[in-house]
């Protein structure tokens, strides 16, 4: 079953948080925060899990597939706050970074006022510790019967696909992926590992996008503008991710173009992040990778460290600064100073939550309220540049017949708007596709085939008896099943009996035949004895001294009804082998004794 | 509602409600309702519809949308409901059937719109809010709502379907509480009617067939006895004990999973603990009759509490200790076995049959470690725990950490399936090491203290081990070498200790160069805790410094990992605490020189790319500080003046803060020192050498170099930064000018300088904004104008200023008004792209 608490509606973001259970095991795919509230909202409700006992207890592990918030926000306030104690995995690179992410949005919380119940450096670390980093395609022993296996996303440097599998059940999660290669990252790519069920994220599939090619060209175009006139931009960024992808795009363009404009990343963070790009070259696109030997792409020639007193330096200029949403630290500073002149520009590159400068800008407000009653006047220009790479509809669709999944769940979409998508999925590759609302709890029967081992013994003596093994005809073949530690074994019923130390028992059914007889008991005996010998001519039917009747291994007696002593009650019973006979001879009796012959 | 609010609602209702709007983003939406319920629950009069009647408008507009966005139609749901609770809104919205229309069988519920999940969500949310008087109660109960609550108990999403159950028991309350006129009691069981309905319906449902049903009862009767501790609800429970009690006793319906919490959340209310006889009868037989696993969180809940019978008490603790007794047992020679449980108590069979299946065993003892360690957490302080015999289960719990390790493969066929189960397994090492630290606070457990240390030495020496079990290896490590500190105080078994030590800090030693960072950092962290804890042991000091730790924790300053190097900057602050500062200080060999390592750290704070290590790095001085382990006036002053020089310009703005405190403690220390007042009211031994040391105090700040950096972080982009800064300046102030001296020194100032301060309270003023930092021609440095400074500069004005929220804007309802309308008529949507 899978249950997402997921975000809301709308253009809503944040909090990817699904929980799904394969063949007992309870696994957590990412954990991520919401951006948009102060309170306890921005983290998944927990409870939700498991109403009593720990989640350490009740969870496997915990998978995160990228560094981004949305995905990883909320990891060390489960972990360290709420008390998860076990194994958490994510690649290499993710486990590097996500710490980065983690304590620049820490920094950011903390300034301000009135945050209370959010994690503290030492809690990112203590998290940390827990990770288990996976390399791409290895094959990870979560325990016994749980393995789970990393596969390229794109998406971001490091994001990972995950399949996870236990016994022959298995569901891939996407994460977010991206199926097209882009300037530092390459396209997702997973094998046809024929997953019962693919957990694909739809952020994109309703929206018709510009080819990424025309997004760079116009914001290179902006920016050189810009420029030109002697203007400044402003870049407000994270970290990581995607001030990388820009960093690049500028600095080729400033090197193809000869411009002397000064490019300044702000906060010393650009290094760390570099060297992270550095060190994790192979996840990064062909591309890149190939030109490594000559030059690395990530020492950038026009784009040096910035400090605060540059910002009131006469001259154009282009500057990324943290944080992204312009809601406080240095962007926002930058942004104060800058934005009363119309010859400057701000682009974001990414979404910013309601209340944060960011948002207001991007919603055309022009004059905002600053603190103490100031009003900032925004002359400067406004745009906004998406640049973060999802798969569009195309692209699941692509994913899904690499994957070949048995059905199909769509998470981070809006229900109304995907139900083309979803009828898409069903017609052209006939499974089954769902878009649980969050909360809702999705379950997925399969079919699994379970492996059973066949004792030799039990195995020579059907060849024994003339059944050879042939592929095309299945045999059905009797034996005693034995269930042990998740295993299961046919044997032999005597090999059994001696494994598991028992006793044979014999099973014997019994049934009573009302017959109307007056006679003596012993004459009613008699002519029961007749009536078989006459029936079942190629049996041995036996009379006993002791008055009863034997065929094989039934036994008959009759006693007399304790009310009705015209009625006589044969007590008829058999052994499982004779089965066929005991239900034989007893619908023989219950029709009655033939008519008297003496 | 301010008025600039007022005059942007009504737009904003009509953006709402206008269907060719795209969708307002949920967040605003959410912010919008929490601003609704702050509102309301301020002024619950009927004042904010009568103001605002573009509140009333958009109900009704939405109501006569024939196809609403789900989204909008959820958040008009929930507005209505905090809206309606307060009756005499609840009338005004009731003149036109606004709720009914809303809420009742002709409203959403009955529409296409209530396959969506956020609809029925947002039903159920506005009937909880407005359930706070009689007429939404009758709303609900005659208008054949409560039959949609029940069905929704069972809802195909869980947010839908929980807050069902607890929208039950708030209207089971409200209707006993605000319905009845005489108390409920057992003879004449005159339910008002709502809860009646309610009742019964539980009631039907225990007795139904249907395990979901039952289940639906059984968690609504959780809730409610577990919020509601009124003596009405016994009578309740004694209408449907019957019912519960066969659940236990039958296996026919799979409901004992359900039993424990229940019962747990009744023996909490007074009303059931305080009762005698049935109540507890039923809890001992579901101690007993539940499995293991369901009963343990009702072992460990029943054990907590006070009031607890003691029977009750000893059934509950068995639970508990039988898989650790099953353990022991198993480990053990038959004639040797001193076990934890009496074995008239114990009946072992099915805890042997979970513990010697692979599919149960690691997760019953998982289960059984937390809650011991839950238990023995919560009775930390007392030091002692009745019944418990703390030995038996030290003994127990060494027992698993050596089968876990392979270290004991015992000849009994339950041990020798333990052995093969828990060999290498994480989760049940992680949990036992975490109770065998709580053990140490035990008294009790002396006497296995020796081989205890052999245990953990194995899990610290072995490779095999996992970090995080490592870490918490190195956690018990430190709370039994502390208790072996002790001990060996009262026993003087020196000797034994000495050995100890010098095998943790051997198997340190090598956990300090292991590959792995985690390991690293978790030694290191390890270290500190035990010098933090062992600093004041002679034993415990001289073992660390004839070891190699210190040389190679040194070493692990210039480690590629910066948290690493963070810790490796704590550690060597802490051992220069027992290397030079103490003053019984062993002399060493001239490695371990208080100038090097001060030099090292300061080196760092200059250079290290990374903000962990330089944030350690000020943390550390500031502890030194705090110690005294500076030297002198002179020396602390200059050293001070060096760490704030290269703080100053630091890019992390935790730094910079760490700069500032240590100028705090640092003034504070002064002022001690020179025996001047802390505060200005402080009686003075003697005006004229207390002036006399006033001036002397500000040389020293002034030759220190505090005043620049003070004032600069005013103007510093991270707010807390300028507070702080502030906060500092504003106590140095009140210092120099106690209340009532003059502070215009106007007279005896030159111009120029009466002139440049004048210009820094200007740039001051433009806040984070200023340009050219420092100002021209202040001399920070100047006694005298650093004391012109603090008289004139309004600091108070600038405090007020700089402690209003940076977000106060971001939280306003303007500003959500704001944004909600900026976004209406935005064609282009920005795409949810986040990072």
């Amino acid at each position: 079953s899978v249950f997402c608490w997921g975000a809301g509606a709308g253009q809503d973001v944040g909090r990817s948080c699904i929980l799904v259970s394969i063949a007992g095991k309870n696994v957590m795919l990412d954990c991520g925060m919401h951006m948009g509230y102060n309170d306890d909202r921005r983290f998944p409700d927990f409870s939700y899990i498991t109403q009593n006992g720990r989640l350490t207890d009740f969870l496997d592990c915990v998978i995160i597939s990228h560094f981004h918030l949305d995905h990883c926000g909320a990891l060390p306030y489960f972990s360290e706050m709420v008390g998860y104690d076990g194994p958490i995995y994510m690649t290499h690179p993710t486990k590097a970074i996500c710490p980065i992410l983690l304590e620049d949005y820490r920094k950011i919380t903390v300034d301000k006022k009135g945050e209370i119940n959010f994690f503290t450096s030492q809690m990112i670390k203590d998290c940390m510790k827990k990770v288990v980093a996976v390399h791409l395609h290895q094959t990870v022993q979560v325990d016994e019967e749980l393995e789970i296996k990393a596969y390229y996303a794109g998406h971001v440097l490091g994001a990972a696909m995950f399949q996870i599998k236990v016994g022959c059940e298995s569901v891939v999660y996407t994460g977010d992926y991206n199926m097209t290669p882009d300037r530092h990252l390459g396209a997702a790519w997973i094998d046809k590992c024929r997953p019962d069920l693919l957990i694909s994220e739809s952020t994109y599939a309703t929206t018709i996008r510009d080819s990424k090619r025309c997004r760079e060209r116009d914001f290179l175009k902006k920016v050189h503008e810009t420029v030109e006139r002697g203007g400044k931009v402003l870049i407000p960024v994270f970290a990581l991710g995607r001030a990388q992808e820009l960093c690049i795009l500028l600095e080729t363009f400033w090197e193809r173009m000869n411009l002397k404009a000064p490019i300044y990343f702000s906060t010393g963070l650009t290094e760390k992040a570099n060297h992270y790009y550095k060190l994790f070259i192979t996840w990064t696109n062909q591309k890149i990778r190939k030109t490594f030997v000559q030059r690395n792409m990530f020492e950038f020639k026009h784009i040096k460290a910035f400090d605060r007193a540059f910002a009131d330096n006469p001259g154009p200029m282009v500057v990324f600064a943290t944080p992204g949403m312009l809601h406080a630290g240095q962007s926002l500073q930058i942004f104060k100073k800058w934005a009363g002149n119309e010859k400057n520009m701000v682009i974001m590159p990414g979404y910013c939550v309601q209340g944060t400068v960011g948002h207001k800008i991007l919603s055309g407000q022009r004059k905002l309220e600053m603190e103490g009653r100031q009003i900032l006047e925004v002359k400067m220009q406004v745009e906004y540049m998406s640049f973060s790479a999802h798969a569009d509809a195309k692209g699941i669709m692509q994913l899904i017949r690499q994957a070949e999944p048995r059905n199909v769940l769509l998470v981070h979409g809006e229900a109304k708007k995907m139900e083309f998508l979803k009828q898409k999925i069903e017609q052209e590759f006939h499974v089954n596709c769902y878009m649980p609302a969050n909360g809702e709890t999705t379950t997925i029967f399969t079919n699994p085939s379970i492996p059973v081992d066949i004792s030799l013994g039990l195995l020579k003596r059907e060849t024994a008896i003339g059944l050879l093994p042939d592929v095309k005809k299945p045999q059905l073949m009797h034996g005693t099943l034995i269930m042990k530690d998740n295993s299961f074994r046919l044997v032999s019923p005597e090999q059994a009996l001696k494994e598991l130390g028992l006793a044979e028992h014999q099973l014997r059914f019994t049934c009573r035949v009302h017959i109307q007889d007056p006679r003596k008991e012993h004459e009613t005996v008699l002519r029961v004895y007749n009536h078989l010998k006459g029936v079942l001519k190629d049996y041995s039917v036996q009379h006993l001294p002791d008055g009863s009747i034997t065929v094989e291994s039934i036994l008959i007696q009759a006693t007399a009804h304790s009310e009705d002593q015209g009625t006589k009650v044969l007590l008829v019973s058999w052994t499982y082998q004779d089965e066929e006979l005991g239900s034989y001879l007893t619908s023989l009796l219950k029709k009655g004794l033939p008519p008297s012959t003496s | 509602m301010t008025r600039e609010c007022s005059l942007l609602l009504p737009r904003v209702c009509a953006a709402l409600a206008d269907p060719r709007q795209p969708g307002s983003d949920d967040t605003c939406l959410e912010k919008l309702l929490d601003w609704f319920r702050l509102l309301t629950k301020f002024d619950p009069g009927v004042e904010l519809l009568q103001n605002n009647p573009c509140l009333t408008e958009f109900i009704t507009s939405m109501l006569a949308l024939p196809e609403p966005s789900p989204s909008i139609l959820s958040f008009t749901l929930r507005l209505a409901g905090i809206l309606a609770a307060s009756e005499n809104c609840f009338q005004h919205l009731q003149q036109e059937q606004l709720l009914v229309r809303l809420f009742g069988r002709d409203g959403p519920l009955n529409s296409a719109l209530w396959k969506d999940a956020s609809v029925r969500s947002g039903w159920v949310n506005g009937v909880h809010s407005m359930m706070r008087h009689q007429p939404a109660l009758h709303l609900l109960c005659h208008g054949g709502g409560i039959d949609v609550i029940f069905t929704l108990q069972g809802d195909s999403s869980l947010f839908v379907s929980s807050a069902a159950s607890q929208l039950l028991v708030d209207m089971l309350i409200l209707s006993v509480e605000t319905e009845t006129t005489k108390p409920v009691s057992t003879k004449d069981c005159d339910w008002p009617a709502c809860a009646q309905m309610i009742i019964k319906h539980i009631e039907d449902s225990l007795q139904s067939s249907s395990a979901s049903h039952i289940e639906q009862s059984l968690k609504l009767l959780t809730n409610l006895f577990g919020s509601c501790r009124a003596p009405w609800t016994e009578v309740l429970w004694l209408n449907i004990a019957k019912q519960i009690e066969s659940f236990l006793m039958e296996d026919t319906v799979q409901a004992q999973h359900m039993l424990a919490d229940l019962l747990l959340r009744m023996a909490w209310s007074p009303v059931f603990c305080d009762s005698e006889g049935s109540f507890w009868t039923l809890v001992t037989s579901a101690l007993e009759r539940l499995t293991p696993v369901q009963a343990g969180p009702l072992a460990v809940g029943l054990l907590k509490l006070y009031k607890c019978p003691q029977d009750v008490r000893i059934q509950a603790l068995t639970v508990l200790l039988q898989p650790m007794d099953c353990i022991l047992r198993a480990a053990s020679q038959p004639l040797e076995y001193t076990g934890l449980l009496d074995e008239s108590v114990s009946d072992p069979i099915t805890v042997e049959g979970l513990l010697s299946s692979k599919s149960s065993c690691a997760s019953l003892l998982c289960q059984t470690l937390a809650q011991l360690e839950e238990l023995l957490s919560t009775f930390r302080e007392e030091k002692t725990f009745r019944d418990l015999p703390c030995a038996s289960l030290l003994r127990s719990i060494m027992t698993i950490l050596q089968l876990c390790n392979g270290f004991l493969s015992p000849a009994s066929p339950l041990g020798s399936t333990l052995s093969r189960i828990l060999i290498n397994c994480f989760r049940v090492q992680r949990s036992a090491l975490d109770v065998l630290a709580e053990l140490s606070d035990l008294r009790g457990c002396d006497t296995l203290i020796g081989s205890l240390f052999d245990v953990l030495l194995a899990y610290l020496e072995s490779p095999n081990t996992n970090p995080t079990v490592l870490k918490k290896a190195f956690q018990a490590t430190c709370k039994w070498l502390v208790r072996l500190q002790e001990l060996s105080y009262s026993n003087s078994q020196w000797q034994h200790t000495e050995k100890i030590l010098k095998d943790v800090f051997l198997v340190l030693q090598k956990r300090l160069c292991s590959p792995c960072w985690e390991v690293r950092d978790s030694s290191l962290e390890f270290l500190t805790d035990m010098i933090k804890c062992l600093s004041d042991q002679d034993e415990f000091r001289q073992s660390l410094l004839s070891s190699e730790v210190p040389r190679l924790t040194e070493n692990l300053l210039e480690d590629p990992e910066s948290y690493v190097r963070a810790s490796a900057v704590t550690a060597v602050g802490h051992l220069a605490f027992i290397a030079y500062f103490a003053p019984e200080s062993p002399v060493t060999g001239n490695q371990y020189n208080k100038e090097n390592t001060a030099a090292k750290l300061q080196e760092i704070l200059s250079t290290d790319p990374e903000g962990f290590p330089r944030r350690a790095v000020i943390s550390i001085f500031i502890e030194w500080l705090s110690q005294g382990c500076t030297g002198q006036l002179e020396d602390t002053g200059q050293f001070v003046s060096r760490v704030i020089q290269t703080v100053q310009h630091d890019l992390d703005w935790e730094v910079r803060l760490g700069g500032l405190e240590l100028i705090q403690d640092f003034c504070h220390q002064t002022f001690c020192q020179l025996g001047l007042p802390q505060r200005p009211d402080d009686p003075v031994s003697s005006a004229v050498t207390s002036s006399i040391r006033e001036s002397e105090s500000l040389q020293i700040f002034c030759r220190a170099k505090l005043f620049s950096f003070l004032f600069r972080s005013l103007c510093d982009c991270d707010k807390t930064l300028g507070q702080r800064a502030c906060r500092i300046l504003l106590d140095l102030s009140n210092h120099f000018y106690p209340l009532g001296t003059p502070r215009d020194l106007d007279e005896t100032v030159d111009l120029p300088v009466r002139h440049s301060i004048a210009c820094l309270q200007r740039t001051l003023r433009q806040g984070s904004l200023a340009q050219n930092f420092p100002t021209d021609g202040v001399d920070f440095e100047d006694p005298e104008s650093m004391m012109l400074a603090l008289g004139t500069i309004d600091l108070i004005e600038l405090y007020d200023e700089l402690n209003k929220s940076s977000d106060h804007v971001e939280k306003s309802p303007q500003s959500l008004l704001q944004d909600i309308l900026a976004t209406v008529g935005t064609v282009e949507e920005n795409e949810a792209d986040c990072y």
